[in-house]
């Protein structure tokens, strides 16, 4: 998680230090399950190596890559449930957006499965609006694929392991399709390059950014004295 | 006359197959191996994709969010129509403003307006308010459940009863609103061994002690006076014993609807 192409990206997307309030979350949670393991002896730190053991098998570079994506699915995912959730689309659109939804979710979970303790956690998103209109929806769901679909290839050749190539090119076709489905359902042209171009992680995080979508964590627990009636 | 042709189809497709066989697997051109046999296996996948997860119902979920500009609920959504309340980004407890979501639709400004409960009183107020004054949607899958008559409190998962409790509530001069509510608040270590270790504050108001500082806000906390519970003790706010309280919290996320009847 030290590698310098993360770090770009979580500053270029992380406008107001939402995603390094995130990451400061993980990390806190991380000591704190350390001096745990400390306390309750080998055994516990034997059952949460376990849990890390596949991801520990991965070259740092590739964890890394990992949860770049993984970071991207978080918020494709969260946008579909919360279209889905919000019950404000219809039709073919509706449709559209359970399925590729449904596909999000299950990115998520294979991710979380590889990464164990290693993954990034969730983010907050607060998309503002874009999940409960039909066409801000599709405008923004068209943005979110065709992003990821450039933000795969970009990854694609840097990744070390095979493996986790195969995973990551079966994961690109998906998003193409996605991106495809989108694109007919808001009326443009679904294929229009003979060629995509790759994106690199700073600009993908420039353009994560510009849509304010990842929002600080709302502060609801604190260390006051109640003044409630008693 | 039916077995002889069909003797030559068969005959026919065998040599046809050994032909294309024998096209790729034979002659390696410019001294490499185009044969298929050869190439390198291709890897398993690191990840393993399982099947599209589904939705849930969503019959035990419930979404809120916060108060992200100070804005003001109305009775329509349209800026236009008249004002259930005033609603600031912080409450009393200084916790960010929770609302528990209703419904959304677009307004005749064409903006999204979210149906919301606002904390005010009268209890059970409903008001529309602009979605870009709103932070985040959040969702929960927990619902508390306080009975009056029978002064006890339980908690449900997913519908699931996971925790039950005997409770304290207010006495007959100060009651304990009835309605639909939510945790607003979660607060811990400070030195007042009045509230227990745990107090979380409601949307939930007082209806008597409307001039109680913080605007007497109901809340779900501990006590130093176990005794007392169950019973009508208090000034509206629903007491538990301490490690009932506890318990609680570990189980109850901010955000929780609470249905007092």
């Amino acid at each position: 998680m030290t590698d310098a192409g993360f770090e770009a990206f979580l500053d270029a997307a992380d406008r107001d230090g939402a995603l390094a309030e995130t990451r400061a979350r993980a990390e806190t949670a991380s000591r704190r399950r350390l001096l745990g393991m400390a306390a309750a002896g080998a055994g516990a730190l034997a059952l949460t190596r376990a849990s890390g053991a596949r991801a520990a098998r991965l070259a740092a570079s590739d964890v890394d890559i990992l949860n770049y994506a993984l970071v991207l699915e978080y918020l494709q995912a969260t946008f579909y449930t919360e279209a889905e959730r919000s019950g404000a689309l219809t039709g073919k659109t509706a449709q559209a957006a359970r399925v590729v939804g449904a596909t999000e979710r299950a990115h998520v979970k294979a991710f979380l499965q590889l990464l164990g303790s290693q993954a990034v956690k969730r983010p907050t998103f607060n998309f503002e609006g874009t999940t409960e209109q039909q066409r801000p929806f599709l405008k923004t769901a068209v943005a979110l694929e065709d992003l990821a679909v450039a933000a795969y290839k970009g990854q694609a050749p840097k990744l070390r392991s095979n493996a986790v190539l195969a995973a990551a090119v079966g994961i690109h076709s998906v998003e193409a399709r996605h991106a495809a489905w989108m694109r007919q359902l808001f009326g443009i042209t679904p294929a229009v390059n003979a060629f995509d171009k790759p994106a690199s992680r700073k600009s993908v995080g420039r353009l994560v950014a510009s849509t304010h979508f990842i929002s600080a964590t709302p502060r609801m627990k604190r260390r006051n004295k109640p003044g409630f009636t008693g | 006359m039916k077995r002889r042709t069909r003797l030559t189809t068969a005959l026919a497709a065998a040599t046809l197959v050994g032909l294309i066989w024998a096209g790729f697997g034979a002659s390696p051109r410019d001294g490499q191996d185009t044969s298929f046999g050869a190439l390198r296996p291709l890897p398993a996948p690191a990840l393993k994709i399982g099947r599209p997860e589904a939705l849930s119902s969503g019959r035990h979920f419930s979404r809120w969010t916060v108060v992200r500009h100070a804005t003001v609920a109305h009775v329509r959504p349209s800026a236009a129509s008249p004002a259930v309340a005033d609603l600031a980004v912080w409450t009393a407890e200084r916790t960010r403003n929770l609302l528990t979501v209703l419904r959304s639709r677009t307004g005749t400004d064409g903006k999204v307006w979210v149906e919301a409960r606002p904390p005010v009183l009268p209890n059970g107020s409903l008001g529309w308010v602009r979605r870009d004054s709103l932070g985040p949607y959040q969702v929960v899958d927990t619902h508390l459940v306080v009975d009056r008559a029978r002064l006890r409190a339980t908690l449900y998962q997913a519908g699931r009863r996971v925790f039950t409790a005997p409770i304290g509530i207010g006495a007959a001069a100060w009651p304990t609103p009835a309605g639909e509510f939510a945790v607003r608040s979660e607060l811990t270590r400070y030195a007042s061994s009045f509230y227990g270790p745990v107090a979380f504050g409601t949307t939930a108001r007082s209806a008597v002690l409307t001039d109680w500082p913080g605007g007497g806000v109901v809340g779900i906390h501990g006590t130093n006076e176990p005794y007392l519970i169950p019973g009508r003790v208090s000034h509206g706010c629903i007491r538990m014993r301490n490690r009932d309280i506890l318990r609680l919290s570990r189980q109850m996320p901010v955000g929780t609807p609470v249905t007092i009847r």
